[in-house]
């Protein structure tokens, strides 16, 4: 773990040494948060949904974790294969090369979703806000997963943008905060989703969205840590 | 077109066509968004002002029907001009070095991205009017052809001078802001004070217009949209010819 964290701080540098990517990640949770949120209630209710708008408002926060980390994610893979595969074979070896990118993808995931809880907080108020800070980052860390499988299989850019914007597209339709339809229940972040939309209500969760959310979430970083491995991996 | 211009394009048509899986997703993206939105929209009642100040009482299910088709090509046509023109920046320089001019290969490029919208576009307006009936299907129709080649020209421009994610971050950022809110007539009654300085005004008026009204009343909104393709056009044909250029 030693040798894979100064590399892990490298990946991070990579992904952010253009300015206007570190400001996007900045700017787009707290636009997600202040504007589109301060309409999302009307358009939750107005799709059948049952939320008041503290809590469509808490969604738009795991929703700009989402998005953003398994872009990132998708990005990771998808442009560093090659580095990637040279790092292994020049010595890190492919699991080590993994765990780094893995640590860069949280890091920045972690950021992203603290940038987004803030802006919650400060604007409507959160009556769990512990419970709201796991719910969003929960969302970022079931991404990372989605973003790092589709990077490990799909080597065009534009084609797995446009996957990682369609899964993100049923995930986001299919949720509690839109539909309030029992027979599309098994969408990754639903259980989190139950978790942000109750803290953002000020009322706690059950057990067993706790348990569902966290078992989705490791389930996801297990995946996207096979994902780098297997981009890092070398071919015979 | 001279030979050259005409190798160049088929090439281009040939490096999208060589991945089924962008054109299988162009398709189902915007299929699937559409339909969902309008299959999960309650018909709420909804007051809006078309241009011409002209008052309609519709609904959200409708507003959804008539509008998601604009986010939805805005969105895939962007980031099809992102990442059409960074693989052009690798692959075009090549040509240019070996005698192709800058010029005909950034026209190859900018067709496939023509044709990248009548596609997206094509499959929108075929699932939306599945959904629902625009009281005037032109304006409609050119609308959403006006909205795919306004952002796909911005996501080009992003492309050429932007990495790849930074790109894509800007696309989601623009085409939520522009025509996911502040055109949005689901959220204002008309678009606000500072909306018409966005690429997305013009064609999104000429859309509701067309979707709630049988007569045309957005002409300025039309010129002005058109303004917008002029611009960001030659400003897509200027850049991206000197990206290519550079690196001979």
């Amino acid at each position: 773990m030693s040798e894979a964290l100064p590399i892990s701080t490298a990946f991070v540098r990579e992904h952010l040494r253009a300015p206007l990517t570190l400001a996007l990640l900045v700017a787009i949770p707290v636009f997600f948060v202040l504007i589109f949120a301060s309409v999302l209630g009307d358009f939750a209710e107005a799709l059948g949904g049952t939320l008041a708008s503290q809590s469509a408002t808490a969604i738009s926060a795991g929703w700009a974790a989402a998005f953003l980390s398994g872009t990132l994610a998708f990005f990771q893979i998808s442009s560093s294969r090659g580095a990637d595969r040279r790092l292994a074979l020049a010595g890190l070896g492919p699991v080590r090369v993994a765990l780094s990118r893995i640590v860069a993808a949280l890091a920045i995931g972690l950021t992203v979703s603290a940038v987004a809880f803030l802006t919650l907080w400060i604007r409507s108020g959160i009556g769990h806000p512990f419970h709201a800070a796991v719910a969003i980052f929960t969302f970022a860390a079931i991404y990372i997963g989605i973003g790092a499988l589709i990077g490990a299989f799909v080597k065009g850019q534009l084609e797995g943008s446009l996957l990682v914007v369609l899964i993100f597209s049923v995930d986001a339709f299919s949720g509690p905060q839109m539909t309030s339809n029992g027979l599309v229940a098994v969408t990754p972040t639903r259980n989190a989703a139950n978790l942000l939309i109750a803290a953002g209500g000020g009322q706690g969760s059950p057990g067993g969205d706790w348990i569902g959310a966290a078992a989705v979430a490791l389930a996801a970083l297990a995946v996207a840590l096979a994902a780098f491995w297997f981009a890092a991996r070398t071919r015979l | 077109m001279p030979a050259r211009a005409r190798t160049a394009t088929a090439m281009a048509f040939r490096d999208q066509l060589r991945r089924p899986l962008v054109l299988v997703l162009m398709m189902i993206v915007p299929a699937y968004v559409i339909t969902r939105s309008i299959a999960e929209t309650l018909p709420t009642p909804r007051q809006i002002v078309l241009p011409g100040e002209i008052v309609v009482t519709t609904t959200m299910q409708d507003l959804h029907g008539a509008g998601m088709g604009g986010l939805v090509v805005a969105f895939v046509v962007a980031l099809v001009g992102v990442f059409v023109m960074q693989s052009a920046l690798e692959g075009d320089r090549r040509l240019v070095l070996a005698g192709f001019r800058p010029g005909e290969t950034v026209l190859a490029r900018l067709l496939v991205l023509i044709c990248a919208t009548a596609l997206v576009v094509a499959v929108s307006v075929l699932v939306t009017a599945l959904n629902f009936s625009a009281a005037s299907w032109p304006p409609v129709i050119g609308a959403l052809v006006l909205i795919g080649l306004i952002y796909g020209a911005i996501g080009a421009l992003a492309g050429a001078v932007l990495d790849k994610l930074a790109a894509t971050y800007l696309i989601l950022f623009l085409v939520f802001t522009d025509l996911g809110v502040v055109q949005n007539p689901m959220f204002h009654t008309t678009p606000g004070r500072f909306a018409d300085l966005l690429p997305g005004y013009g064609p999104s008026r000429v859309m509701y217009d067309g979707a709630f009204s049988a007569e045309f009343h957005a002409g300025s909104d039309l010129l002005l949209g058109l303004g917008w393709l002029v611009v960001l056009g030659l400003a897509v044909f200027f850049v991206q010819r000197r990206a290519v250029r550079a690196a001979t």
